[in-house]
């Protein structure tokens, strides 16, 4: 049956008019009339009186498709955006310049914090860190805890805060022994002199 | 008979006051050395059972200028570079900066190469003897503390040039808590290689304070430091990796450095907690909401000491 039909529109396209009857049934038979339409559209092509017809389907599509991909929430950073932000800090920094001192190695030691932590995290293992039990005075850090405890997570949380902050104070200890040349120098100016020939 | 003992009794006498003469002269000849040889050595400094190895060299230009490089030779680069009195501190957490100081901050104390009558107040100097360190022979130098509150260091001297060939921190027992040994010591006329590439090196800016910068007054106070601590720097700052806003103080006896902070706390009690990094100990506690530490060199005794005897300054100076 379905190849009779085609075989119908087929005839129609060709020009062979079959009757009007059979016309009608194939243009009211949507299947039928979009065999049409295409034996029509590939009649052009061949025929190279295509023109816009190809846009028709096509551009379709492509609008559908552009209308369906995901919209990317990443604009780029302006140019002009980033460098009034430089702008600015300078503006902020230059009346300062060199006096807020104590800040500014503040600053410098923030900037380590991140990759800081992680490095010493896998950098000193805890057991590295002993602690020596004392009498009486002091509640030593146990490196050893009591799993029985149902609690034992908020223990090791508590015992992974503690070492954290130790680890904290360790380092920032040792940062200002180094900064200590700061206050400490130019109070002795006679020494520096001597020691810069130049 | 009486010859005998007042011979016995002379020497008992003397050989005290030997050994403490020895001792200064050994240690006069350690600062010497380090301040005007030109050495190229390498130690490992050896606690909690891991080993640091270092890379220092020193030397003296034409010009008479010192220049001294100290590198950690495992994991992240860590230098510390010196061209007479600018020192640049080379760490993988910050940004290279440079600072005005005759020392560098590193494992061997900064009196080494300066004047040991400094500690005369807090030490006693004793020499205590000769041995083989380091294929050399050397005099053993022990640097006590006169009272209980402070550790020992015991140093190997070169018989020969007077440098140091090892260093140890033990407590009153004679626990052995730190220790810095050296493995290579090269002495030469002229300066390392690496120096003279180091003259030519442009260090990186130097921070600087104005002159009319002064130390906060702070609002909490230590009242009690074992004798001979004297403060050498006040501030306020954060914490590098807390970021907590703390009360900052650091005491020294020209030997040991003692940093003392006070931050208000979320927790209004907490007991004593430490930490022992090799010698360093590291002191906490939590007390009507206001939390103290104690960083150093010191027993924990002294730590808690000290971090009880923080208490609000009563009538600020000024």
């Amino acid at each position: 049956m379905s190849e009779s039909k085609f075989e119908t529109v087929s005839s129609l396209v060709d020009g062979y008019k079959i009757n009007d009857e059979a016309f009608e049934q194939t243009m009211n038979d949507g299947e039928m009339s979009e065999a049409w339409n295409n034996y029509q559209l590939i009649g052009d092509v061949l025929r190279d009186e295509v023109k816009g017809l190809i846009t028709d389907d096509i551009s379709n599509q492509i609008a559908q498709a552009i209308a369906d991909e995901p919209t990317v929430l990443a604009p780029k950073p302006s140019e002009s955006f980033s460098q009034a932000v430089k702008a600015k800090v300078v503006k902020f920094a230059k009346p300062f310049g060199q006096m807020a001192i104590a800040a500014s190695a503040a600053g410098l030691m923030v900037i380590g914090v991140q990759q800081n932590v992680a490095q010493n995290e896998t950098f000193i293992p805890n057991q590295v860190l002993k602690t020596t039990p004392l009498g009486g005075i002091a509640e030593p850090v146990s490196l050893n805890f009591q799993s029985q405890n149902s609690d034992r997570n908020a223990q090791e949380k508590a015992f992974a805060e503690q070492q954290r902050r130790f680890q904290a104070l360790l380092h920032d200890h040792e940062q200002q022994i180094k900064l200590t040349a700061l206050v400490n120098t130019p109070k002795q100016p006679e020494k520096k002199a001597e020691e810069t020939p130049k | 008979m009486k010859l005998i003992i007042s011979f016995l009794v002379a020497v008992g006498i003397s050989l005290p006051l030997w050994a403490e003469e020895q001792a200064q002269l050994s240690l006069n000849a350690l600062s010497h050395s380090i301040k005007t040889l030109n050495f190229s050595t390498s130690f490992v400094v050896v606690k909690n059972n891991e080993a640091e190895p270092y890379h220092w060299f020193h030397g003296v230009n034409e010009e008479g200028e010192e220049l001294e490089i100290l590198s950690l030779l495992n994991g992240a680069r860590r230098d510390i570079l010196r061209k007479g009195n600018i020192v640049s501190y080379i760490e993988p957490e910050l940004p290279p900066y440079s600072i005005f100081s005759n020392d560098i901050k590193g494992p061997i104390p900064s009196i080494f190469a300066q004047d040991f009558t400094l500690l005369e107040s807090s030490y006693d100097f004793i020499s205590v003897g000769r041995s083989r360190v380091l294929g050399r022979t050397a005099q053993l130098v022990r640097i006590v503390s006169k009272d209980a509150h402070r550790y020992g260091h015991w140093v190997w001297l070169d018989q020969e040039t007077g440098l140091l060939l090892k260093l140890v921190i033990a407590n009153r027992a004679g626990q052995l808590l730190e220790q810095v040994q050296f493995t290579h010591l090269d002495i030469s006329d002229v300066p390392a290689d690496s120096l003279v590439q180091l003259q030519d090196t442009e260090l990186p800016k130097v921070l600087e304070v104005p002159d009319d910068y002064e130390q906060p007054t702070l609002s909490w106070q230590v009242k009690w430091l074992p004798q001979g601590f004297e403060s050498i720097s006040t501030n306020r700052h954060r914490i590098t990796l807390t970021k907590q806003p703390v009360e900052f103080m650091m005491f020294s006896d020209g030997l040991v450095d003692i940093s003392v902070y006070v931050s208000p706390s979320n927790v209004r009690q907490r007991a004593v907690e430490f930490l022992m990094d090799g010698a360093t100990v590291a002191l906490n506690q939590v007390n009507n909401g206001f939390e103290v530490s104690v960083v150093g060199k010191i027993p924990s005794q002294t730590a808690k000491a000290i971090a009880d005897s923080v208490a609000l300054m009563t009538n600020p100076p000024k």
